[in-house]
């Protein structure tokens, strides 16, 4: 990933302050740098919504398609996650080569979000056995100024609360066969219930202590991280550690304890400025990609 | 300013697709107004002073009609009394999708500038532009979209400063929702009936309104006559599944109760009574279901017509019974009843009133030509005018309690028996387009007067030095082939065949190209020609399509080659020029030289052909000397044609002017090779979309009536080749009846198959029975059939002299192609004939009664059918007439024989009969004929005396 290069001197600078609680930027350990959010930005999706966090920037895009389901489980419908990791983002990303970052984006998405107790799964079910909704979550990366999943994670949870799946009826006739029916309102839409989608957070162990949506300094002043995704009751549903350094099961524990205190605390905002936003309705002017 | 239009639609394989479309708004689209001066127009079509007389609206004002209204009310909207209309891009847009004939017919009326209508785009209009709202439906958003565009023109007319007065804006709309909307926001808004009824100077719109469906209430009894119709859904659910099936409703002609339905790979259906026919219509496409086995009846021979006015239902279900009663067992067919209307084909149909009793009556029935269309109930009060005159209806709905579906008036023909009348009835009815050209198809004719370009000659063999000319029949204006004949200094001969290059000026896909391939060939009517192009006029040097071949001097091919070319013509001769030059010894010139030597090939060439066992049959042609002035036909005289199938059978020149000579033989036998070398260059090129033409052979079964006929008179006739079956016409002789022979063509030829053009990709069978040909097409004809510019355009690309276009090379588009002109040469066929049976009945009528000689051509049930050589007059004389008691008869279907009492009728007996005009009906005025000779007491009629009844209206006149 987009690495930055820190001289000794800064490290033992940026240790020092984090120590201390002061980062370079003036934050606390577990605060976020200043985030926006923007939904229904991309007009072709079923649902998209814009996140900035600090300069680090994603656009979510998630599109609604008549799928099976999978033989296991035949009333659910399932998401399918992508990551582009654009070459926008950083020159690294150039050819090939942020792809090994986007199947690992990809695959803890797919971990945290998509399982029956973060999405309604059974409300994307069409006919059992036959038909469901298959979201089609598709990450793009725009800019890569650190805490990626923290980023993706609230720009999912937007999306989803964005996304307006067309409503379909299913006909039976005479003898069995289903065909599917599709309102002429485009303004009948199913929503999907976001209550119970978690946010992630990454927690960068730095030093002796942890701090909440590094910068690119802060990360390669740390060995490893945690990644929590916590829902809005503060559940617990998914970690993983990343990075070469290994931590000891008490700052796990520590780590996992302040992952649920200010993932549980984001969620509240984060619902409020949705809410918000969509009462405002059709006439007010998006800010979109230039504002 | 940019907008985003959103919708969601389902994709073929079952999906769910998301569609964003742009949609950009402007500030620059003006109102079209005269009166208007904000608006920076160029031009306007609205007019300042726009008055129609009204009693609602006495006041300048301008028409906002909404979907609906132009829909069910296009015949109003195309009177020339409605101008000044606003055509809102939402209705434009609503009625493109909804219904593309009206659609056509709107483009039509606002491109015409005498009627100032304006299309309004308001959906791209800044302050017009409404978005959906959320429960709105896509009716309910277009009826606002159009409440705005009403609104912003009354304010917009309001606030121009040039206009004190101020122009007003009226709605016009039929729903009622809709209306009151409207009227909250303070427009003027009427019903479309109201508004039409407001027209002081105009009463006769009323007529033409469309009866829509809020009428219902008033019309009859609420007494459902019918079972309702299955909703589309499970119409299509239902003959997915095999429960119901698809086909075509062809209605019976000789019974209103009967009709069959063609459904596409299974056969015939019938279904019978009203109830089952449940208010399908000739050739609307229909879901059936068929009925339990022991409810399957057979075909009725009773002709049961729809006389009474308005029978009571007693009275039906008697006829019912009598159906019932009738179906044998043995004979029953499949049966079912009609469940549904898939597609409705109603067009316009032509007719006449019939006037109802009651004299203040509006609502009057209308009988339509076609005996297959039920009577239409339609509301005038023109009834006493249109009395006796050949009208339009067209039909709006069959509501379920109605025994007629309602109609309303399109226009008026002229008085009936009237001949323009009478030819644009036979027009419409067969479908021929006889519209003039359109400016659009006149635009691409060439610029006269036009001349040969240099880069015309690139691609161009110029063989003027050649002694070209044509021969034709007298008077022809359509010279369109040209012949060469030259010796070689090899010895051997070279002939050519020039056809005017007719795909020079006609380029595929331009307007008068698709005006030419719908109208398909041209249509001779009896003293009218309908033509598929445009005249061109060639003089003597001319640009043309040139078949050559070296041939030797038994007239066999030893090269052929195509070339685009330019011709000097060096003399347009009549077949009886040309044969004179032939005869006559003296003459030694050029012309006369290569006249003789085509002369010479033709009838080697035309003895080979029969030898092959090319078919030479007969039939009777008419031919009318018209009355120059008031162009009614004063003489008849038939022309007995000995020609080829081919001819026949397409109808080429020869069937119209009818001339036997050997000169016109020799034009048509070169033309035959021509057309059969560039079959197979096409065919060799193209194998998949070459257009040719094919004859099918007869199936045996078709000959049964002529091997018949022949056995009675011991004549025996073979059947199983061409060959033979023209060896045995040749040798059919009967001592003493010379016109045996000329009978049993007659007979030969209505066993005979529908030649059809078809695309080679599409079929494997291209044997051309009559002419003994493996392979055909046509090519020579290019100004008078279409299907011959496809083939000169095929072979251009074939020699590399044009380029290709996809179309051409799309099989299935030529096979549609094929297909239309199939249709078109088949109805042009049957407007020929209606032509001739109506000039021979007006004929008849100056003639009166006339006593003639004729044959026996073939014997019914219940009738003998004759044929009166004299005038080439077939007609059928009766036995069981109406008001007289039946006769005994038998009937013997192997003879096949009738004995009537006493008397026993065979084919080709010779008979006496009189002619007189049946004029009871005058719709479907008929030829009557009663037997004269033999004398059978009580069915004979005693010979009239013919004296000179024919003179008299001379007389009077």
């Amino acid at each position: 990933m987009a690495a930055v290069q820190v001289s000794e001197a800064e490290k033992v600078y940026i240790l020092h302050g984090i120590r201390d609680d002061l980062r370079v930027d003036g934050r606390g350990c577990e605060d976020y740098r200043h985030m926006e959010i923007e939904t229904d930005v991309v007009s072709n999706t079923d649902g998209s919504a814009k996140v900035t966090l600090g300069h680090t920037a994603v656009l979510v895009g998630i599109k609604a398609e008549i799928g099976k389901p999978r033989p296991m489980v035949p009333d659910e419908g399932y998401l399918e996650f992508f990551v582009d990791c654009s070459a926008n983002a950083t020159p690294e990303f150039e050819g090939r080569g942020g792809e090994e970052l986007g199947t690992e984006l990809s695959n803890t998405l797919y971990k945290v979000f998509n399982n029956k107790h973060s999405v309604d799964l059974k409300s994307l079910c069409i006919s059992t056995g036959e038909h469901c909704w298959v979201l089609y979550v598709d990450v793009l990366l725009l800019q890569c100024d650190g805490n990626l999943y923290d980023a993706i994670s609230v720009a999912i949870k937007a999306a989803l609360f964005n996304t307006k799946i067309p409503r379909v009826h299913i006909s039976a006739d005479d003898e069995g066969g289903k065909e599917i029916e599709l309102s002429d309102d485009p303004y009948d839409c199913m929503r999907l219930n976001v209550e119970n989608v978690p946010c992630i957070v990454t927690l960068c162990k730095v030093g002796h202590r942890h701090v909440v949506d590094a910068t690119l300094q802060e990360k390669a002043c740390s060995v490893a991280s945690l990644i929590i995704s916590v829902t809005h009751k503060g559940t617990v549903t998914c970690t993983r550690k990343v990075g070469g350094g290994s931590l000891d099961p008490e700052s796990i524990f520590e780590m996992t304890e302040a992952g649920k205190r200010v993932g549980k605390a984001l969620h509240a905002p984060l619902m409020k400025l949705l809410q918000q936003e969509e009462s405002l309705g059709k006439k007010h002017q998006k800010v979109g990609f230039l504002g | 300013m940019l907008k985003s239009k959103t919708f969601v639609k389902k994709t073929r394989s079952g999906g769910v697709m998301k569609i964003v479309r742009e949609h950009y708004l402007r500030d620059d689209i003006w109102c079209g107004s005269e009166s208007c001066s904000e608006c920076k127009q160029e031009s306007t079509v609205l007019q300042r002073d726009a008055c129609i007389e009204s009693n609602l609206c006495p006041y300048a004002h301008y028409l906002i009609p909404d979907t609906n209204v132009v829909l069910h009310q296009i015949d109003v909207l195309e009177d020339p009394v409605i101008r000044n209309v606003i055509i809102v891009q939402t209705v434009l847009q609503e009625v493109r999708h909804r219904s593309a004939p009206v659609y056509k017919r709107l483009k039509d009326i606002i491109h015409e500038k005498e009627k100032h209508f304006y299309t309004f785009t308001n959906e791209h209009h800044n302050e017009t532009f409404v978005e959906r709202e959320p429960g709105e439906s896509a009716n309910d958003r277009n009826d606002r979209a159009i409440r705005v565009a009403a609104k912003w023109y009354s304010q917009h007319l309001k606030t121009s400063k040039s206009d004190p007065d101020g122009l007003k804006v009226v709605l016009l709309t039929n729903d009622q929702g809709n209306k009151e909307k409207a009227e909250e926001s303070g427009l003027l808004v009427y019903k479309c009936e109201e508004y039409i009824k407001s027209l002081i100077a105009n009463p006769e719109l009323v007529d033409q309104l469309a009866l829509s469906n809020d009428d219902k209430n008033e019309i009859t009894s609420s007494k459902m006559l019918f079972p309702e119709h299955l909703p589309l859904s499970r119409i299509q659910a239902g003959i997915k599944s095999g429960s119901f099936l698809q086909g075509t409703f062809r209605a019976s002609r000789d019974n209103y109760l009967e009709a069959t339905v063609f459904v596409q790979g299974e056969g015939e259906d019938s279904t019978e009574g009203l109830q089952n026919l449940n208010r399908g219509v000739h050739q609307d496409v229909v879901a059936v279901q068929l009925l339990p086995r022991d409810q399957w009846v057979a075909p009725s021979s009773f002709v049961l017509q729809d006389e009474g006015a308005a029978k009571d239902d007693d009275a039906e279900e008697e006829e019912d019974r009598v159906l019932r009663i009738s179906a044998a067992e043995a004979a029953r067919k499949p049966t079912g009843k009609v469940v549904g209307i898939i597609k409705r084909s109603w067009r316009p149909f032509c007719g006449m009133l019939n006037v109802s009793h009651i004299k203040e009556s509006t609502r009057h029935l209308f009988t339509p030509a076609d005996r297959r269309v039920p009577r239409i109930r339609i509301e005038t009060r023109q009834a006493a005018t249109l009395a006796g005159q050949r009208i339009m209806v067209a039909i709006d709905g069959w509501p379920r309690h109605s025994r007629y579906p309602n109609g309303h008036f399109v226009r008026s023909l002229g008085s009936a028996g009237d001949k323009e009348t009478e030819q644009e009835v036979l027009l419409l009815e067969h479908d021929v387009p006889h519209q003039a050209f359109s400016q659009a198809v006149l635009s691409f004719l060439p610029k006269m007067p036009w001349s040969i370009t240099p880069e015309d000659m690139v691609k161009r063999e110029d063989l003027r030095h050649l002694t070209v000319c044509s021969v034709d029949p007298p008077g022809c204006t359509d010279i369109d082939d040209a012949l060469h004949c030259r010796e070689l200094d090899n010895g051997n001969l070279e002939v050519g065949v020039h056809i005017a290059d007719v795909s020079h000026f006609i380029r595929p896909g331009n307007a008068l190209d698709k005006e030419a391939a719908n109208r398909g060939t041209t249509v001779y009517l009896c003293g009218k020609l309908i033509r598929a192009v445009t005249m061109f006029f060639f003089d003597f040097i001319r640009m043309a399509f040139s078949c050559i071949w070296e041939m030797n001097h038994k007239a066999e091919i030893l090269k052929t080659r195509f070339t685009k070319s330019v011709i000097n013509s060096k003399a347009s001769l009549t077949y009886a020029e040309a044969q004179m030059r032939i005869d006559d010894t003296t003459r030694t010139d050029d012309i006369t030289k290569s006249l003789r030597g085509l002369n010479k090939l033709a009838k080697i060439l035309k003895k080979q052909r029969i030898q092959n066992g090319a078919l030479t049959l007969s039939s009777l042609e008419v031919r009318f000397h018209i009355d120059s002035e008031t162009h009614d036909p004063i003489d008849l005289q038939t022309k007995e044609l000995i020609v080829f199938v081919c001819a026949m059978l397409s109808f080429q020149h020869t069937t119209v002017h009818l001339v036997i000579r050997e000169t016109n033989s020799m034009v048509e036998e070169f033309m035959l090779l021509a057309n059969i070398s560039v079959a197979q260059k096409i065919y060799d090129e193209f194998p998949d979309c070459a257009m040719l033409r094919k004859h099918p052979a007869p199936p045996p079964s078709n000959y049964d009536i002529l091997l018949k006929a022949a056995k009675s008179k011991a004549v025996e006739i073979h059947t199983d080749s061409a060959k033979a079956l023209a060896d045995s016409l040749d040798v059919a002789k009967v001592d003493n009846f010379p016109y045996f022979n000329t009978l049993l063509r007659i007979l030969a030829t209505r066993c005979m198959m529908q030649a059809v053009y078809f695309c080679s990709g599409m079929d494997s069978d291209f044997h051309h029975y009559g002419l003994a040909s493996p392979i055909y097409t046509h090519f020579t004809s290019p100004i008078r059939r279409y299907a011959d510019i496809i083939v000169h355009r095929l072979l251009a690309v074939a020699i590399g002299a044009d380029s290709t276009y996809p179309d051409l090379m799309d099989k299935h588009k030529q096979s549609a192609l094929a297909n239309n002109l199939n249709y078109r040469h088949k109805m042009s066929q049957y407007a020929q004939r209606a032509s001739v049976a109506f000039h021979t009945q007006l004929f008849f009528k100056s003639r009166g009664i006339l006593n003639e000689e004729g044959f026996v051509l073939f014997v019914r049930k219940n009738a003998i059918i004759v044929l009166i050589p004299r005038f080439g007059l077939e007609g059928t004389v009766f036995f069981d007439t109406k008001d007289k008691a039946t006769p005994n008869l038998v009937f013997d279907e192997e003879g096949p024989t009738l004995k009537v009492e006493q008397h026993t009728f065979c084919i080709f007996d010779k008979v006496k009969v009189t002619i007189s005009l049946d004029d009871s009906n005058i719709q479907h005025q008929k030829i009557r004929m009663s037997l004269i000779d033999p004398v059978i007491p009580g069915v004979s009629v005693p010979a009239p005396d013919v004296e000179p009844q024919a003179k008299k209206p001379k007389l009077d006149r």
